[in-house]
């Protein structure tokens, strides 16, 4: 048990690294990770599906 | 982008209001006399009928699409969209921008995902900088909404997470921005909008700033008054640290709609007041606004839509007060590789066989 409530808040600083080195990891997940996630969540629910080369090309 | 957000009011107000408190009651029976009180309430307030007042971040939708400075753009631009299913709905789109006096030329793929419940959708540009959106609907009521944006640069970075009730009469929104676990900052906002009668509703938004040695509190009214046949909505937010913004719009017939809007900070080291006027006119093949305000800016933008999948943009301001002008020529491209029956047009009928 905290000993008083506003302890509860305070953040050691050992998780304040932890945090922020998980926020960074899952920054750089979502950075990269985003488009072709949409891109596969989008192809694989279409219907009916797209050829791949229709998907990314501008021009096709 | 067919955000399922601006869908929301329609929805609520349609469903039927006379099913709720006969589904509340057996569970508000356990409360004893409180739930008895609380149930009677909500049938007096059903019997009301009071109808949803629609969100406080579209508060201003109705002005916003009228008036052209949402959607004017200079220099050279083109989208080329691509329907790639209809439903659930998937599309990417390329867009290119050029020869802009304020932004550098940019590129910008996009991918959007809608079904019923899920919004997804995805921006890059030519720099690596992501924008990134989902809306997820629980209920026709309730619906969650994430938005971030990564880059390089932390000053264009950001995560806002939200999320909106539509009640029968009223109107719920719980908001933050930039949330740090770490040292506890960043910006919550809480709104809250009432219906009062069938054309009035008040409601008032709460802005509480955190940051690592200070905090502040700033919390603004919110009136909205639509008229009975719902063709004009006025509506005024006022911040008590001294900043006003009001907005008029109205529907002068089918194809026309008006905007004003109007703007003023009144605080003890600056006065200043701005004013705009726009008018929207929806014709069988074009869209045309245009727009003149009180710093001398007189703007217009044309979209004529030649082919289902062809639109061409032409736009123009000129800023009177400091002798300068912008002009900017778009076009957007819409192709799909569906066939029309699957994008659900009626089928061509076979030319008849030769006999």
């Amino acid at each position: 048990m905290p000993r008083t409530w506003s302890s509860l808040f305070t953040v050691s600083d050992d998780t304040k690294e932890k945090l922020a080195k998980g926020i960074d990891v899952s920054r750089l997940i979502l950075h990269y990770g985003w488009v072709p996630f949409v891109i596969y969540i989008g192809y694989t629910r279409s219907n009916p599906q797209p050829s791949l080369i229709k998907l990314i090309s501008p021009l096709a | 982008m067919a955000s399922s957000s601006s869908s929301q009011g329609g929805l609520v107000e349609l469903a039927s209001p006379s099913l709720q408190p006969q589904i509340k009651t057996p569970l508000i029976s356990y409360l004893g006399p409180a739930g008895h009180l609380y149930s009677r309430f909500s049938q007096w307030r059903t019997s009301i009928g009071l109808p949803n007042p629609g969100t406080v971040e579209g508060l201003q939708k109705e002005v916003k699409n009228t008036l052209l400075t949402n959607f004017f753009f200079d220099g050279a631009r083109a989208d080329l969209n691509k329907a790639l299913s209809m439903n659930p709905a998937f599309q990417v789109t390329h867009s290119f921008h050029l020869a802009s006096q304020t932004s550098m030329p940019s590129y910008n793929f996009g991918a959007v995902f809608a079904n019923a419940s899920l919004f997804l959708q995805g921006g890059v540009d030519h720099d690596g900088n992501l924008n990134a959106r989902i809306n997820q609907g629980w209920s026709p009521n309730n619906v969650t909404k994430i938005q971030a944006s990564i880059s390089g640069d932390p000053q264009h970075e950001g995560f806002q997470m939200e999320h909106d009730y539509q009640g029968q009469d009223y109107s719920v929104n719980a908001k933050m921005l930039n949330p740090s676990p770490i040292d506890l900052s960043g910006v919550f906002i809480g709104s809250y909008l009432q219906s009062i009668t069938k054309n009035l509703a008040v409601g008032m938004e709460t802005v509480y700033q955190r940051m690592q040695n200070q905090s502040g509190i700033n919390t603004s009214a919110l009136i909205k008054y639509t008229s009975t046949e719902r063709n004009w909505i006025a509506t005024t937010q006022l911040q008590p640290s001294g900043i006003l913004q009001s907005t008029y719009w109205q529907k002068l017939s089918d194809k026309v709609d008006f905007a004003a809007d109007f703007q003023a900070v009144i605080k003890p080291q600056m006065r200043d007041a701005i004013a705009s006027l726009g008018v929207k006119y929806d014709l069988r093949m074009s869209t045309v606004r245009a727009q003149v305000d009180s710093t001398g800016k007189v703007s217009a933008l044309l979209e004529q839509r030649f082919a289902p999948t062809f639109a061409f943009l032409v736009s123009g301001e000129i800023d009177h007060f400091r002798n300068s002008a912008k002009v900017g020529v778009g076009v957007i491209i819409e192709t799909s590789t569906l066939t029309p029956e699957e994008m659900g047009m009626p089928s061509q009928p076979y030319p008849p066989p030769y006999p």
